[in-house]
Order: C-alpha cells, then sequence, then structure tokens
C-alpha cells in the first residue's frame, strides 16, 4: 500500500514513520513538506498515485485546506481517500474539511500508541474499501 | 431533476457479465451468482482480454479457492444486510455455517487470516454502509433506519455509527447533504 | 376636492350666464313695452292734432260766416278782410289735416266729403255777399243762401264729428291693442324679477359662505406656513418649489439661512443656488436640475455646499411632483442639512471598523495561540509516551511514575486549553441567528452523547421543544453539555434519569427574567437524578473553573457550565440551577420566545 505524507513538522513526520513501522499492513510510506511540493509530486506524470494522502492543515505556501480543494476537483486525483491530519479544530471547521471533501479527520493524538491504532484502523479500513467494492463517496471517518 | 437511484446488485453484475461473455461470444453457462462455466478454451490471449473486458467493470476472477470462500462469506454478509424488509434476528455464526457449508470457526479464522478483520467487524461495516445509504436518500428517521437495521435502540444505532465512523447519523446527513449543495452551486457557476 | 372646485365654478359661471340672460330678457321686454307706450302717445297726440285741426277749421269756418255776416248788416268792406284770411286759414287748415291723414285710407273719402262741403260753404258764402253787395237785393234769396249755409254748417260739423269719430275708433282700437299687450308683461317681469332676486340671493349666500371658507383656510395656510417655517428653522431643513410652467423656482427663507445669508438676499434660481455648491459636487447638482426640469424624475440625491463663512455642509434633498390630473403644477423639493449625522455615522463607522478589527485580532489570536500552545504540549506527550514504551525496561519504576504523572499534568493543560478556546469561541459576533428547531438540536445531542448514554443505561423523557431563533450549534453545545454533566454526576450504578420539561412563562410573574427586556420565555429544564449538589454553591458553579468535586473523582475543567452560562446569555436568556445532594439536579434555562 502506497501511503503519502504531507506535513512540515520534523516530529510529527518521524512519529508518523515510526507508527507505520509498527503496523502489520505491509506499507510504503513517501513524505513530503509543504502543499506546493506535494501538488507538485501528485502532476507530474507518470507516478504511482497513492492509496492514501494524509494532509496536515497547517503548512506553509500552500495550506492544506487548499490543496483538498485543489486534489478533488482534479479528475485523475479525486478518488484517492484523503485523510486531514490536524492538531485542533472546532467541530464546525472538521465538518466543513469533510464537506470540502475530505474523507478522513484525525485530530493528532498526543499519546503514540494511540497514534499507532489510528493509522492502523484507516488503513484496514481504506483496504476493506478497496477490497469489497464499496462506495468511497461514502468513507468518512473522524478520529 | 434530481434522481434516488437504488441498485440490484446481483441482477446488474450478472447482466454485465453476460453482456461481457457474449462480447467475446463465448458459449457459457451461469451457475449461482459467482460461478461461470466456460465451454470451450480460451488461450492465454482471450484471457488476457476476457479479464481486461471485466477489470472496467471492477470484476475479477478469482484464482485462488481460499479467496473464494472469503468472497462468498461477503457475498451472504452483503446480502443479509440489504434485505428489502427488516433484517432477521439471527444468530450470524448459525447462518453462515449453514450458507455455507463449513463450520464457524474455521470461517472466522480463515476470514481474519486473509481480510485482516473479524467477520463481527466486517458485518458491522456493512451495517455502516447500508446505514449511510439509507441516510442519505432521505426518506426514512434515525429511528426508522436504528429499527430496520435490528438495533435494539437509537442510542445503540447512534453508538455504534459513532464508533465506525467518528460522527453521528446526523451529522453525517449534514454533511452530505452540504456537499450536494456545494455540488450543485459549482454547476451554476 | 377637485372636482368641487371644478363643478362649483361651473356653476357659478352657469348662475351668471342665466342671469345675463333673464336680465336681457327682461331688457327686451321692458323696451318692448316702453316703445309700445311711446307709440300709443304718438297716437293720441296724432288723434288730438286732427280733433285740434278740425276745430280749428270750424273757428276759422265760423269766423268767414261773421266775417260774412257783419258785411251783410254793414257793407262795410271793413269785414271782407277777416272773411278772406279765414278762408285762406280754412284752406291751410284742410292741407294740414290732409297731411296729417295721409295715411289713413279710411279718412280718405271722409276728408273728400269735407272738401266738397267746404267748396259748397265757400260758394255760398261768396254768393251771399256778391248777393249782399247787390243793391236790388232780393231778400228771399239771401234767406235762401243763408239758410243754405246753415245747414251746410251742420253737415260739416256732422263731417268734422265723423271725422273725429273715425279718429276716434282708431285710437280705441289701437288703446285695446296696447292694453292686451301690455297686460302680461308686467307680471312676466314681476315674476323674471322676483326669480333674479331671488337667483342673485342666493349666488350671495353661496359666495359669502364661499368667502367665510376661503379666509378660515387661508387662516389655516397662514398658521401651517409659519409652523413649517419654525419647523425648518429647527430641523435644519429647507423647501423649494419649482413651477414647470413659469420654470421659476421658489426658496423658502430657511434655505438663505441654511446657507449662511439672508432670507431673500439673492435671486431663486439655480445658478445663484450653484454658487454654493462644492466645487466637486456641482456636476452632480446640475444633472440632478437637467433631469427633474426635463424629464421630472426627481431623484434623492447627497451633495456638499460651502456656507458663506466658508464652513462645509454635508445637504441631503429629496423631491416630489405635485400634479393635477395629468398636469404637474409644481415640483417640491426639501433639502435637509445632514452634516452632523453624517459626521456621527462616519465616526460611528470608523469605531466599528475599528472593533471589529480588533476583534478580529483576538480571534486569531486566541486561535493561533491555542494552536501553537497545543503543538509543544502534544509533542511532549508524544515523546514521553514514546519513551515510555521503547525504555520501559530500562526506566526504573519511580521514573516511570514521574512520566506519568509528566502526562497527567501535560494531558490536563491541553483540556484547559481546549475548553478556553471553546469558551473564548462562544461569541455572538458574526454568528447567525436562524429558526432552528430545538428537538432535532436535541437529538443531535443525544447522538453525540450516545456512548455514554449507552454505557450507563441512561433513560430520557422528552416533550415537543419549540422552534425559536438561536444560534443553532451554540444551542447544541448548551444541550450536550447540560444533558452530558447529568450523566457524568450520575449515580453510580444506577440508572440515569433525565427528564426535560419545557413551559411559557411570563417576565411579569418572575422577576429575575425582568431585566432582560422581553416578555415572554420558554423554561426548558433538565433534571436529573444524579448525585446533586448543596443549594449554596447554585450561583458559584457557573464561575469559570469553578468544580464541586476533585479532579480524580470526575475529570473536567470547570468550564462547560461556564460556557452554557455564556450561550444562554448571548441569545438574550438566564440560566439557573438548583440540587438537592443525594436526589438530583435540575438545571432551568430560560429563553425569550
Amino acid at each position: 500500500m502506497h501511503i503519502l505524507l504531507a506535513d512540515d513538522d520534523e516530529d510529527d513526520c518521524l512519529f508518523f514513520k515510526e507508527a507505520f513501522e509498527d503496523i502489520k499492513i505491509k506499507t510504503n510510506l513517501r513524505i513530503v513538506n509543504d502543499g506546493v511540493e506535494l501538488m507538485n509530486y501528485l502532476t507530474r506524470t507518470g507516478i504511482k498515485l497513492p492509496h492514501i494522502l494524509f494532509l496536515d492543515l497547517n503548512m506553509p505556501r500552500k495550506s492544506g485546506l487548499d490543496c483538498l480543494v485543489e486534489i478533488k476537483s482534479m479528475k485523475h486525483l479525486r478518488d484517492i481517500p484523503i485523510a486531514i491530519y490536524s492538531t485542533s479544530a472546532s467541530e464546525a471547521d472538521i465538518e466543513d474539511t469533510f464537506v470540502k471533501g475530505a474523507n478522513i479527520y484525525i485530530k493528532k493524538p498526543g499519546d503514540f500508541g494511540a497514534l499507532k491504532k489510528t493509522l492502523e484502523q484507516i488503513v484496514t479500513i481504506n483496504w476493506q474499501y478497496h477490497t469489497s467494492g464499496l462506495n468511497k463517496e461514502h468513507f468518512l471517518l473522524s478520529i | 431533476m434530481k434522481l434516488y437511484v437504488k441498485f440490484n446488485v446481483t441482477a446488474t453484475c450478472k447482466k454485465v457479465l453476460q453482456e461481457q461473455l457474449d462480447k467475446f461470444q463465448l458459449k457459457y453457462d451461469l451457475l449461482g451468482f459467482n460461478e461461470v462455466e466456460i465451454n470451450e478454451d480460451i488461450s492465454p490471449a482471450g484471457m488476457k482480454k476476457i479479464v481486461d473486458g471485466f477489470s472496467q467493470y471492477g470484476i475479477e476472477i478469482i484464482d485462488r479457492p481460499k479467496n473464494l470462500l472469503i468472497q462468498k462469506i461477503k457475498d451472504a454478509i452483503t446480502e443479509l444486510v440489504y434485505m428489502e424488509d427488516r433484517l432477521p434476528v439471527v444468530k450470524i455464526s448459525t447462518y453462515l455455517s449453514e450458507k455455507l457449508g463449513y463450520g464457524y470457526g474455521y470461517i472466522s479464522n480463515l476470514f481474519s487470516e486473509v481480510t485482516f478483520t473479524s467477520i463481527e467487524n466486517y458485518i458491522i461495516l456493512q451495517k455502516t454502509e447500508r446505514a449511510k445509504q439509507l441516510i442519505i436518500t432521505n426518506g426514512l428517521t434515525i429511528t426508522e433506519i436504528a429499527w430496520k437495521l435490528n438495533y435494539s435502540s437509537v442510542a445503540h444505532f447512534s453508538n455504534q455509527f459513532k464508533s465506525a465512523t467518528g460522527l453521528t447519523p446526523t451529522a453525517f446527513q449534514r454533511i452530505i447533504n452540504k456537499r450536494r449543495e456545494a455540488l450543485i452551486n459549482v454547476e451554476i457557476d | 376636492m377637485k372636482l368641487k372646485w371644478v363643478s362649483k365654478a361651473f356653476f357659478i359661471k352657469g348662475l351668471f350666464v342665466l342671469s345675463l340672460f333673464l336680465l336681457i330678457f327682461i331688457s327686451s321686454i321692458s323696451y318692448k313695452h316702453i316703445t309700445s307706450l311711446t307709440e300709443s302717445t304718438q297716437l293720441l297726440v296724432h288723434s288730438y292734432k286732427i280733433q285740434i285741426e278740425l276745430e280749428q277749421l270750424m273757428s276759422y269756418m265760423k269766423e268767414a260766416e261773421t266775417g260774412q255776416r257783419g258785411f251783410i248788416i254793414s257793407h262795410d268792406t271793413v269785414f271782407l278782410e277777416p272773411y278772406k284770411s279765414a278762408h285762406e286759414r280754412v284752406n291751410g287748415s284742410f292741407l294740414i289735416l290732409k297731411y296729417l291723414t295721409a295715411e289713413q285710407k279710411e279718412q280718405q273719402p271722409n276728408l273728400d266729403s269735407l272738401l266738397h262741403l267746404l267748396n259748397y260753404r265757400f260758394e255760398l258764402l261768396e254768393t251771399s255777399l256778391v248777393l249782399a253787395v247787390n243793391a236790388e237785393m232780393n231778400h228771399n234769396e239771401l234767406d235762401l243762401n243763408l239758410r243754405r249755409g246753415r245747414d251746410v254748417m251742420d253737415l260739416l260739423r256732422m263731417q268734422v264729428n265723423k271725422i273725429n269719430e273715425v279718429e276716434m275708433g282708431y285710437f280705441k282700437l289701437h288703446q285695446r291693442k296696447y292694453e292686451h299687450e301690455i297686460f302680461f308683461t308686467p307680471i312676466i317681469a314681476f315674476l323674471l324679477l322676483m326669480f333674479t332676486l331671488m337667483v342673485f340671493t342666493f349666488s350671495f349666500i353661496k359666495i359669502n359662505r364661499d368667502l367665510v371658507v376661503l379666509i378660515k383656510s387661508n387662516k389655516q395656510l397662514i398658521i401651517k406656513t409659519e409652523s413649517i417655517n419654525h419647523a425648518e428653522i429647527i430641523g435644519e431643513f429647507c423647501t423649494t418649489q419649482w413651477d414647470p410652467e413659469t420654470h421659476r423656482y421658489a426658496f423658502s427663507d430657511n434655505l438663505y439661512r441654511m446657507l449662511g445669508v439672508e432670507p431673500q438676499s439673492f435671486e431663486p434660481t439655480i445658478e445663484n443656488y450653484i454658487k454654493f455648491v462644492h466645487p466637486e459636487d456641482r456636476k452632480t447638482v446640475e444633472e440632478s436640475y437637467e433631469q427633474t426640469t426635463k424629464e421630472n424624475k426627481i431623484n434623492p440625491l447627497s451633495y456638499r455646499i460651502i456656507r458663506k463663512d466658508g464652513e462645509l455642509r454635508y445637504f441631503r434633498s429629496r423631491g416630489k411632483a405635485v400634479s393635477e390630473g395629468q398636469r404637474n403644477i409644481t415640483h417640491i423639493g426639501i433639502i435637509k442639512d445632514v452634516t452632523q449625522m453624517h459626521l456621527n455615522s462616519i465616526e460611528l463607522e470608523e469605531r466599528n471598523h475599528a472593533l471589529e478589527q480588533s476583534i478580529k485580532e483576538l480571534e486569531s489570536f486566541n486561535r493561533i495561540a491555542s494552536h501553537d500552545l497545543q503543538e509543544p504540549l502534544r509533542k511532549i506527550q508524544t515523546f514521553i509516551s514514546r519513551i515510555s514504551e521503547k525504555e520501559a525496561l530500562t526506566l526504573s519504576d519511580s521514573g516511570k511514575e514521574y512520566f506519568e504523572k509528566i502526562l497527567t499534568s501535560v494531558t490536563r493543560m491541553r483540556v484547559l486549553i481546549d475548553d478556553l478556546l471553546l469558551f473564548s469561541r462562544t461569541t455572538k459576533t458574526e454568528k447567525v441567528f436562524e429558526p432552528a428547531d430545538l428537538n432535532q438540536l436535541l437529538e443531535n445531542a443525544l447522538q453525540e452523547l450516545s456512548h455514554d448514554i449507552e454505557e450507563k443505561n441512561a433513560v430520557f423523557f422528552i416533550p415537543k421543544l419549540p422552534v425559536l431563533n438561536v444560534i443553532a450549534f451554540q444551542i447544541q453545545q448548551l444541550f450536550m453539555n447540560l444533558i452530558g454533566n447529568s450523566l457524568k454526576y450520575s449515580k453510580p450504578g444506577i440508572s440515569p434519569k433525565i427528564r426535560i420539561e419545557c413551559k411559557k412563562v411570563m417576565a411579569q410573574e418572575n422577576p429575575i427574567l425582568k431585566p432582560l427586556n422581553h416578555n415572554a420565555f420558554y423554561k426548558i429544564s433538565v433534571i436529573d437524578n444524579g448525585l446533586g449538589f448543596e443549594q449554596e454553591y447554585a450561583e458559584n458553579i457557573f464561575n469559570l473553573f469553578q468544580r464541586l468535586h476533585h479532579e480524580k473523582e470526575f475529570p473536567g475543567s470547570g468550564i462547560g457550565l461556564s460556557i452554557c452560562k455564556k450561550i444562554v446569555e448571548n441569545h438574550s436568556g438566564f440560566i439557573t440551577a438548583e440540587g438537592i445532594p443525594g436526589i438530583g439536579s435540575s438545571m432551568h434555562i430560560f429563553l425569550p420566545k
């Protein structure tokens, strides 16, 4: 499974990587550090599109929300499940990101174990959607 | 104009399968839901064409018996969850083992091994998906949906939905509606 | 009003024309009467003239006789002179008679007879004179002559009488005709006169009455005009009138005062007015004038003027065309000095703007601060949990314990920051009040709490709630906090029974609601059978960070009820609490209808 992470915070990227290493399902992780880099990568021809994209909202240059809207507007990128990964947000903001097209919303947990569990859950469910032919448009998950 | 559509998955898939096979002018018999007996030999190249043709529709040829069984389990569960009427009160272990002709222990172990989830979790997943479908078609209240899907109470239903998706049923409904509105606005613009 | 005046005008004109006709009619009748009278008089005179002339004729005849007699008796030629002159006179008289009766055909044969008789008589007289001169006077012939003369005189007399009679006959005939004619005339004239008098009287009364009304209207008009003038001065506005026919303006006195000059100190023209308009706004004013005068469109207009003393003022003008039927009879304009309002609103705008700015800054400060505060804390949490996991074997027990405590503190701090952020977000600014179904909001809240509800087997009694104008998600949060509290502080081991009640209350009955400036409220109560609390803390619990239980017993930052209070206050409502330890608590919220 190909996973793409867009986050500017070094420490968070480290946590993410270490968490994925502990997960049973085979995953292939790639990291970008800001919105512009992300869009450039995704729009390059010939790349293998990720199975899930984890997107931090607070990034320099281009914010996560802008990337989200842009990706959902592109036909060939629209079907990638996108997980928004953010520190804090009000219920209203969470709902807003879902409305804008996000499939998953993750509030960054403080406990490493919780992070592992969350990522595992996401990957598993995503795989279920993939293999059981479930409707990806209804794929909404808030953790 | 808005149309709300419901899919009779079985009929649709069967039709597609038949159309695809007819395209290749093959002599075949349909045995049950997902077995096809092709009454002639096919070359590897021909096979590839069939596979390509199938893949457009998301149809895969299962070539391992294990996967076949898994698929049967999934189909049985799907059939159960997507019943028109209220879901029957039935012990899932008995139902599956009777339907598929294997012991429940064997079935559930195999399922977890291959899919990395338990059957219970898969059932919850499918029920949640059906709930989402029912919520979106806007015809029923949350209470009615809970009853239809055989939950003991609305709270139980909300709870399970919330643990599965992280959102309450009404929040889910709200989000989908707002997404629709946004799409309509984009089209108008 | 219009019709009345129009018909009045017609009425008066009609009346006048009628009166005129009547007068002319009466005059013509009078004229006719007078001419008839004159005619009669003339005829009378005529008749008498004839009579006199006839008498005259007779008398001349007698003179002739007298002369004849004298001569016969005295044979003196002196007597021949009167005889001759009398003869001439008779002829003269007869000529006059002939002239007088020239038009009377009837009389002609009579006159002929008369002439014949006269001639015969003179013949006889001549004969008698000749006989008398003759010495051999035949007394018998003379006798005969004289006697014949006597008879002819009688005949003459008879003829004269006859002529007179005929004349009288004429006269009487005419008189009868005349009397006949003038019989009705006075009556008719009299009647018409009466009628005309009535009409005149009636008109007089009406006109008088109208005059009274007019005077009264005038008086009112004067009073109204005076009060308008005063109103203009006090209200700092003025009026203009523009006549579409003469293309002339009239400016009220206050216009001049508003421009800083003496009333009526210059001609009321658009050119003179524009001299006072601010140079940048002159074009706008001119264009508006063009529109008004040419297209009869009067649009509201704002512009600046510079008073005579150099002060800048802001004017706003509006106008209206006053019309009668299809025609515009005048354009009325009102100009108001809005300088104070303008300056006030600018000031207000600036202050609002500044306030909005500072609110926005505060809000973004809040958001950023909480986010930036959370990040390091979260990292501390994560790294510590990482260490605990990875270095579990190398850490001592006390080391592990200390890390636990660090984690606890950090967690508490994170919760605190989140709650503070939530509290600061519970504002009223930039939030929309919309009608929302409270039943739906309650249901949403229950779904959000479904985990605890199921875990504790909570039972709810819910009435029908109204639809109110609220900030939907805040009310939902309110329900969540209150019901969440009821669930949290439930008696251990006993399933929570939570009853929600709703009823209408009036402000008069509840003194606590008085200062809220609303008449009617909905009182929504959340009543539970949980642990309850001491009533003396009833007001305390709404304070920020105020808790009645220890952190270890029940988790929480103490901000939930403060948020509830803030939400209720945002909606101009009120919240109170009642508690009985060991029995349960009741939370009452009052929301205006």
